[in-house]
């Protein structure tokens, strides 16, 4: 008896309290990996995105309706992420998706979304979910909020340029993620005075890549850059400093994470990679605008939320954070109207966010440019910024 | 690098892994000789070990041999407790019926991998140091040594143990037909209940001496599991000689392919020699052919 009580009693303050919140919140479904082998990258998402909505909705919510978020487990899956995504769609009615966050998933839910006009923010590394014409279908309705990987490449190969780093071996996982990467840095050689003298290539879930590495180190390249996230990117620079490679390893934007230095150990010394602003925020300098704001960010993930103590913030930590802030900012702006809060979410312009200062067009649906990124390199298992 | 060096790398970098192919293929034969079963909580016993190594060593900070043996047992425990508590209530049952249940027992053992260890990637150091040693050219990890050793040497046990020992013995007379073996006075119950605890065990060695270098997940298993499933099948499944030379052949294919040939398609190559071996032979490399088991 007295739990039934007690459970009506319980009922009863979540109704009023959620009333108090007007009666009307705004739905937005947010799909990333919880479970599978990106279940690392996903679950921290996740969390951010719930400490963002959490935010916005403490301040007033948006123009006095909370955000009601809706959230998925697209289970590092591309099936499984068309399901959540249908959901979302058909049963929630959702006004706008954040996520998913592997280029995989992102390719397999932008038909969808595309072919329903909803307006969908991914947090995804691959450009092809922003591109359009011929396989990749049209791209009206997505955006992205982590840098495109054209813009993490550019990034890079300005580095090697200026160390006079010319001959360059690939070696890049068999993922669309890597595949895009693999793409650009073709692609983007030649701008850069570039010469790729060997492409090799290595499953995400492999666990030994010293072969493909003992024939690139055969062909003397002045630099190795590796395309890949996950645990095999560590393996990689591990086998590197196992064969004796002296040559320097380049990693891609997707690693910078503390937890890559935990894997790779001591052979993560001195290997270097583009990162967002997040890597190494403290060794900014005082003039960049974006260092209050991750200031805050950092604070709220670390002493109020104490996310930190299971998922220590990498490079990805602020994507969905700020994918959350562009569609609550359009939805200020134009309702959720669909085709309205679109075109809101393409014309946001001078968004300062944790990733970088986002300028969308209608031709950039990610607004992100090369100085949203630094380069840094591990020196004594610490992050360091480099010039 | 010359070609030779490249070669003696590659050969190496094969036997690392076709090792760990190995032992996983033998705990896959061991329990199909003593069942007629495909055990797919083989590839869990390989995370556990791997898993359980996490804890006792880095968590609980025993001495690396202590954790070492302590994990095995572990994890040779939980196979014993595998048998007892799903296959054993069900055995009257078919063997496909059988087969489901490892299945879902696997998916089972997963979850809670996966709620006890978290989704997070871990790193275990290796059992001496990183410094890699050159030898014939190529680069080894004195972790690779360890792995060719310990593996010897288990192999080595094994054969003692089926050929020399009374236990062993009833256990190959039970594989060869339980009834008859029953009839002689082998508790064929306990040799199942051995077959899969002895499984355990082997599967955590895989693991425990792998997750050095490969780092380790609660799902780590997975992958080199059907990777040791498909070196039992190119042995000759059943065949505990045939997993080993499965196992290393596989191993050394991959990475000879990967290197030699192209990396892109080094699965595909893997498995198209392996297909083809299994279409000119189709008993495996050891097998017996088209021979029913007794």
């Amino acid at each position: 008896m007295t739990r039934k009580i007690a459970t009506l009693l319980v009922g009863l303050m979540v109704a009023t309290v959620s009333q108090a919140l007007a009666a009307d919140p705004i739905k937005i479904g947010a799909f990333f990996s919880l479970s599978g082998p990106a279940a690392a990258i996903g679950t921290p998402t996740k969390l951010v995105t719930m400490m963002a909505v959490e935010k916005i909705n403490k301040e007033g919510g948006i123009n006095g309706r909370p955000i009601e978020l809706i959230q998925g487990d697209a289970e590092s899956e591309p099936t499984k992420a068309v399901m959540v995504a249908k959901k979302f769609i058909n049963v929630d009615k959702v006004a706008a998706i954040i996520g998913p966050d592997l280029t995989d998933l992102g390719m397999a839910v932008k038909k969808m979304v595309e072919d329903a006009h909803i307006p969908t923010v991914m947090t995804v590394g691959g450009d092809p979910v922003i591109m359009s014409g011929g396989p990749l279908g049209t791209c009206h309705w997505v955006f992205k909020s982590p840098q495109r990987s054209s813009t993490a490449v550019e990034k890079l190969y300005q580095y090697l340029q200026k160390n006079n780093l010319k001959k360059v071996a690939l070696i890049i996982s068999s993922t669309t993620f890597g595949k895009d990467g693999k793409t650009w840095l073709e692609k983007l050689a030649p701008k850069y005075g570039i010469t790729i003298t060997a492409n090799e290539s290595f499953g995400p879930k492999d666990l030994d890549m010293t072969a493909q590495l003992s024939k690139i180190a055969a062909g003397k390249p002045d630099a190795i850059v590796c395309w890949t996230t996950g645990p095999a990117g560590a393996i990689v620079s591990r086998n590197t400093k196992q064969l004796n490679i002296k040559i320097p390893l380049f990693q891609c934007h997707g690693l910078p994470d503390p937890k890559y230095i935990e894997l790779a150990g001591a052979a993560s010394e001195g290997n270097m990679m583009p990162a967002t602003k997040l890597m190494a925020w403290d060794q900014l300098a005082d003039t960049d605008p974006q260092k209050k704001v991750i200031k805050e960010f950092v604070h709220l993930y670390n002493d109020v939320y104490n996310y930190n103590t299971q998922f220590p913030i990498n490079t990805h930590s602020g994507y969905a954070w700020d994918a959350i802030h562009i569609v609550a900012d359009a939805i200020k702006k134009a309702g959720t109207d669909p085709a309205k809060l679109r075109d809101a979410i393409e014309q946001t312009k001078g968004y300062l966010g944790v990733s970088g200062l986002y300028n969308l067009t209608t031709e950039d649906h990610n607004g992100l440019g090369q100085d949203s990124m630094n380069m840094v390199r591990i020196e004594n298992g610490k992050w360091k910024l480099i010039p | 690098m010359t070609t030779w060096d490249q070669f003696a790398q590659f050969v190496f970098s094969g036997l690392t892994t076709g090792s760990i192919y190995a032992l996983i293929a033998l705990g896959f034969c061991i329990i199909h000789n003593s069942t007629g079963l495909v055990n797919f909580t083989q590839v869990d016993f390989v995370s556990l070990g791997g898993l359980m190594m996490y804890t006792l060593f880095l968590g609980l900070g025993l001495p690396l041999p202590a954790a070492f043996v302590l994990g095995v047992l572990a994890v040779t425990a939980v196979g014993g407790l595998v048998e007892r508590l799903t296959i054993r209530p069900a055995r009257s049952r078919e063997i496909t019926v059988l087969i489901f249940i490892t299945i879902g027992v696997s998916i089972l053992m997963r979850g809670l991998f996966k709620i006890i260890w978290g989704k997070n990637q871990m790193a275990l150091p290796s059992f001496s140091g990183d410094s890699p040693l050159i030898i014939l050219g190529a680069a080894v990890l004195p972790q690779s040594l360890w792995i060719f050793v310990i593996t010897l040497l288990v192999v080595g046990l094994l054969h003692y143990f089926f050929s020399r020992t009374r236990v062993g013995k009833a256990m190959r007379a039970t594989s060869f037909n339980p009834r008859a073996a029953a009839l002689m006075g082998v508790d064929v119950n306990s040799m199942i209940l051995l077959s899969f605890a002895l499984s355990g065990g082997l599967g955590a060695v895989a693991g425990i001496l792998i997750v050095p270098i490969t780092t380790l997940s609660y799902d780590v298993g997975v992958m080199l599991g059907l990777k040791g499933f498909a070196a039992a099948i190119l042995g000759g499944y059943g065949n505990v000689v045939g997993a080993v030379v499965g196992g290393l052949v596989l191993g050394v294919l991959e990475s000879i392919g990967a290197g030699m040939i192209t990396s892109t398609y080094k699965d595909v190559i893997a498995f198209s020699i392996l297909l083809l071996i299994l279409f000119f032979k189709p008993g495996g490399l050891l097998g017996y052919g088209e021979k029913q088991k007794v």
